[in-house]
């Protein structure tokens, strides 16, 4: 009953049904014919217009990269404008033509504008890809090429000038191995989750800052819809279509100061090969980092051709300019070791001040069958730890470690970071390595004859085996002179938004806290403090005028030369350390004399620097 | 027995004219669509879409000359293959669409399975079926929509209802039929595949006894959603439904459902259902609405595809011209938006005569069901046309900017093999209750 019964239609009702259904379908097309009729008739010349020769383009518009500025925001690495010369298949009269006129333009010097192979491949490659896609033909063009082909713009159907951003470090090779460099995207990297959503074309970081900052450097690219007119030149943006104007990105304000950074460039030789790094103790900011041979960051950003034969010159250099060695160095210490051992003798009571329990040295030390020599052949005779200190004695760390072990030395190391990562804000660090038994059978089990005795002590007392970086001897060294706290050495100071606003600061990260003998502290540092101001000591190089320096030169034996490295720690003023340096030159022969005036030089810089920085703050109102 | 005129009976020369032009303008729409890419001719999607529409044919062909009660008696098996096959996605089966998220086809060595394109042609045969044994009136769905929702079968004893058991078990199936199906598609996400199904189920109904006055009241809540965009709109809504039903005389708590159902989605169901809309669903609703809005080019794609077929104006640009559809600014020009390619390179009138040819298809379809008195084929006929029109009519729409992009493509015209192969079965059914009729 309530359904009613099995369905049974006639065939009037059918037929009644079957129009009712039709005429519902034929009223949706009506509507639909409408819609056309209103879009094709209509408004055709609108749309016509908006569709012939496709004046209708998307344009990604990519994001300025973040710059970078010193502490005091003088700009260090920012974007310049470059342009690039492209061609256009769909816009182009007669590509045959254009090829010939192109391939034959000279400048004034009679050279050929373009490269007549790129221009040939560029052209076939056109032919096959989308015709409304534009091919570049000569890639950061010079202002006469972009005046001459702007000017005639007519005469070239198909060609336009198209505005890149480049990177340009500004002060050339200055810093340029913390800042690292930028370079077209690889593929393994764009498989990487941190760079998603990045195009094929993009420049990322790849060392350095560049790199450790890119998430925050790489800024957020927009897009627009613009119309452009028979030459592919844009005429405007488009009505009625997103926009997506490009978000720049953040820039570093960096913990550099450009100044000390300068001066420690002009102190380093580039003939030299080695690093210097300059930093605060009391936060862990650095200074200044240099590295030698300098890396023109620069070339990464000109033409393919010039980039190509640049980064060869750099990646087949046997000197290696592109490891920055103030991180990824590791060399032994030699002597600047030795206040460590110092320290590591008076925890464990083997010396105090004023004691001198060991044999006096007489140029050398008999070790079982063999004599270990002091730099000083003539003897530096009996001494307390100060005087072995200021004249750097082997003979007395010798004994001293001889006496104590491996173990308490390496610990005093290990407490102001020798041998670990100090975690600085830079890729690809090296932790070095401290070495006891352990470490040394691990390291050196493969080489036949390398087996581990006592007699090793006698070497690393002194700093011959242990592999530190310039940047954790700078940053022992700080921690040492000032015994209160080891504090993460980093380069950047905060990260500022396009609008200026601070989004990110570096708040200063602690290590460690200096758990040191107060009565300990002040003797290593008087030691120190010698090298620089007694006569005899080795570090006068180093002294500034007024200021107490804390200072210890070394000469590191290493199989790569004839002549040692070259080591010189400092840091000053000793009441109340504001700075601490190390600096390294590979090969180069004593401390003292080499690295020792690259370390005043900065010394020097960083306290005139501060007195007059003072002065004009007291000259303001 | 093959003489002519039992051959002219039984077949129809216009239909297939028309879907044979039609097929043959879809290969060269699509020709156009893809003639810049550089590929070996087997790879040439043309040449395959050529192979799709014979590997149809053969298809239908088979339908056609299956034996009359064999599509009758195979429709519950095969709902049921179909179903295992939504539930098998639905588990995570399937392979995932990287674009959209949404897990819809299942991997087979050769082609890829579209379980909601089989569950289409399935769900037809056994709506058909179901629905060739009784009328359907609005007062017995919502009863057997209540009666299920309070599990009356249950506690009510069958026997005792009226009608007897038969018609309670009758009553109470159809509910569960539609939604199965229907849900597991909504689930994928498809939405529009959902849609086609409630196009389907709703002209089936009213070939099946439903008034229009009735139809109108049963997708009532959905209208007044749509229409609570606009509170002046709703609001004359709601008072011409409060005139339909006063006009309907339908039991008392019936329009009381069908009022507050209204109410509710009008007012309240709105943010809810908004808030249920997949991500991409979403944007492209708000594009809809306003095309400037940014949106993963969404909006660009329609303005895109408009700008295509305005810019061919009358008489068009002529066949492979189209500045705009040689670019590659349409992402899917040779699937989704290929009217966009047909109005630029054909112009008003050559869309007017596509458009035209698809209303005479859908006609002579229908003429089928005037001339034998079969229900189950009848229905299935109807429900055939039904799926036809309701892509070509969404698929323009959208490619006008009269509707959200929903992904439907057009029959017979779109590239794509699945849908190349629903399309050519569903033909086949058509042709196969015509060759049938005068059978019984």
């Amino acid at each position: 009953m309530a359904w009613g019964t099995r369905l049974e239609m006639d065939q009037r009702e059918r037929q009644a049904r079957a129009r009712t259904i039709l005429s519902f379908f034929g009223l949706l097309l009506g509507v639909l014919v409408l819609r056309l009729f209103w879009l094709q008739v209509v408004q055709f010349d609108e749309n016509y217009r908006l569709s012939e020769k496709n004046r209708m383009r998307m344009r990604t518009v990519v994001a300025e990269r973040g710059s970078m500025y010193d502490r005091f925001g003088n700009v260090l690495v920012r974007n310049r404008a470059s342009w690039q010369v492209m061609i256009t298949r769909a816009d182009m009269r007669d590509p045959e033509e254009l090829k010939a006129k192109l391939v034959s333009l000279r400048d004034g010097e009679d050279r050929p504008v373009f490269d007549s192979a790129l221009v040939a491949q560029t052209f076939e490659v056109s032919k096959w890809r989308n015709k409304y896609a534009m091919h570049r033909i000569l890639e950061d063009a010079s202002p006469e090429v972009v005046a001459f082909l702007s000017e005639r713009a007519s005469e070239f159907p198909g060609l336009s000038v198209e505005v890149e951003s480049r990177r340009e470090y500004v002060y050339g090779t200055l810093g340029t191995h913390a800042f690292g460099y930028i370079a077209p995207i690889d593929e393994k990297e764009l498989e990487r989750p941190e760079f998603e959503g990045y195009p094929k074309s993009a420049r990322v970081g790849k060392k350095g800052l560049e790199a450790s900052y890119e998430r925050f450097l790489r800024g957020k690219d927009g897009v627009q819809h613009v119309e452009v007119d028979a030459f592919g030149r844009k005429l405007g943006l488009l009505k009625n279509m997103p926009q997506i104007p490009a978000r720049p990105g953040n820039s570093l304000v960096l913990t550099l100061d450009l100044e000390l950074q300068r001066a420690a460039e002009e102190a380093f030789p580039d003939t030299l090969r080695g690093a210097a790094v300059a930093l605060d103790p009391r936060s862990g900011e650095i200074l200044a980092m240099v590295s030698s041979p300098r890396l023109e960051s620069n070339i990464f950003s000109l033409d393919s051709v010039s980039r190509k034969k640049g980064w060869q010159s750099v990646a087949l250099d046997e000197a290696r300019p592109l490891n920055n060695r103030a991180v990824v160095g590791v060399y032994p210490p030699g002597s600047t070791f030795k206040p460590f051992t110092a320290l590591a003798g008076l925890k464990e009571g083997a010396i105090t001040e004023t004691n001198k329990p060991f044999q006096p040295c007489r140029g050398g030390f008999r070790f079982g069958k063999r004599v270990q020599h002091c730099w000083h052949l003539g003897g530096h005779g009996a001494m307390n730890v100060v005087d072995a200190l200021r004249v750097s004695c082997n003979v007395f760390f010798y004994q001293l470690g001889l006496a104590i072990g491996m173990d308490p030395i390496n610990e005093a190391a290990a407490t102001f970071g020798l041998g670990n990562r100090t975690g600085v804000d830079l890729e690809y660090e090296n932790p070095g390595a401290l070495i006891d038994s352990v470490e040394y059978e691990r390291r050196y089990r493969k080489r036949l004859g390398w087996r581990w005795s006592r007699g090793q002590i006698l070497n690393l007392a002194i700093g011959q085996g242990e592999l530190v970086t310039p940047l954790q001897m700078a940053n022992a060294y700080g921690a040492l002179v000032r015994g209160d706290t080891l504090w993460r050495p980093h380069l950047m100071r905060m990260v500022v938004s396009p609008e200026g606003r601070a989004i990110l600061r570096y708040g200063r990260k602690m290590i460690r806290a200096i758990d040191m003998d107060e009565e300990f502290h002040r003797i290593v540092v008087k030691g120190l403090e010698e090298v620089t101001s007694a006569a005899g000591g080795t570090g006068h190089r180093a002294a500034v005028p007024g200021v107490r320096v804390a200072a210890k030169t070394g000469s590191a034996e290493n199989p790569h030369g004839d002549k040692t490295h070259a080591w010189i720690a400092a840091a000053a003023p000793v009441e109340d350390a504001s700075i601490a340096v190390a600096v390294v030159v590979e090969n180069a022969g004593h401390g003292g004399g080499v690295a020792g005036p690259i370390a005043g030089a900065i010394l020097r810089k960083h306290f005139e620097l501060l007195k007059r920085r003072a002065e004009g703050n007291d000259a303001r109102p | 027995m093959l003489d002519r005129e039992f051959l002219e009976r039984r077949i129809d020369p216009i239909f297939c004219l028309v879907a044979a032009a039609l097929a043959s303008v879809g290969i060269l729409l699509v020709y156009s669509a893809t003639k810049n890419e550089e590929l070996a001719l087997s790879q040439c999607l043309w040449f395959k879409q050529i192979l799709y529409t014979f590997a149809g044919l053969l298809c239908a062909l088979f339908i056609v000359l299956l034996p009359p009660r064999a599509l009758y008696e195979a429709s519950w098996p095969l709902y049921l293959v179909s179903l295992a096959l939504l539930l098998y996605v639905a588990m995570g089966g399937g392979s995932v669409d990287d674009a959209k998220g949404a897990a819809r086809w299942i991997k087979l060595p050769g082609f890829n399975l579209q379980p909601s394109e089989v569950a289409k042609v399935a769900y037809l045969l056994v709506l058909s079926r179901y629905l060739s044994g009784r009328e359907v009136r609005l007062e017995n769905l919502f009863r057997a929509g209540v009666g299920l929702a309070t599990l009356s079968p249950l506690w009510r004893p069958l026997a005792g209802a009226s009608g007897g058991r038969r018609a309670w078990m009758w009553e109470m199936g159809l509910v569960p039929l539609f939604c199965v199906p229907f849900l597991l598609v909504l689930k994928q996400p498809d939405l529009s595949t959902a849609l086609v199904f409630m196009a389907m189920t709703l002209t089936m109904f009213f070939w099946a006894g439903l008034p229009l006055r009735e139809l109108f009241l049963l997708v009532s809540p959905g209208l007044s959603l749509i229409s609570s965009l606009n509170m002046a709109v709703w609001v004359v809504f709601i008072v011409a439904l409060l005139a339909v039903l006063l006009r309907s005389r339908l039991q008392v708590w019936i329009s009381v459902l069908i009022l507050a159902a209204n109410l509710l989605a009008g007012g309240m169901l709105g943010d809810a259902v908004w808030n249920s809309l997949e991500d991409h669903q979403r944007s492209r609703l708000q594009t809809f609405v306003d095309p400037t809005r940014d949106d993963r080019g969404a909006g660009y794609q329609v303005r895109q595809s408009f700008v295509a077929i305005g810019s061919g104006g009358l008489t068009g640009k002529g066949y492979l011209e189209g500045s705009q559809t040689n670019l590659d600014f349409l992402p899917e020009e040779h699937t989704d938006f290929i009217f966009g390619v047909l109005g630029e390179q054909f112009g008003f009138l050559g869309c007017t005569a596509v458009l035209g040819l698809f209303f005479m298809l859908v006609s002579r379809t229908l003429s089928v069901t005037t001339r034998a008195g079969n229900p189950f084929g009848n229905l299935v006929v109807v429900g055939s046309a039904a799926i036809l029109g309701f892509h070509v009519a969404v698929n323009v729409a959208m490619t006008v900017g009269f509707m959200p992009v929903t992904g439907l493509p057009l029959p017979f015209i779109s590239y794509g093999g699945t849908f190349m192969m629903t399309v050519m079965c569903l033909c086949g059914l058509i042709a196969h209750v015509r060759f049938h009729s005068h059978d019984a």
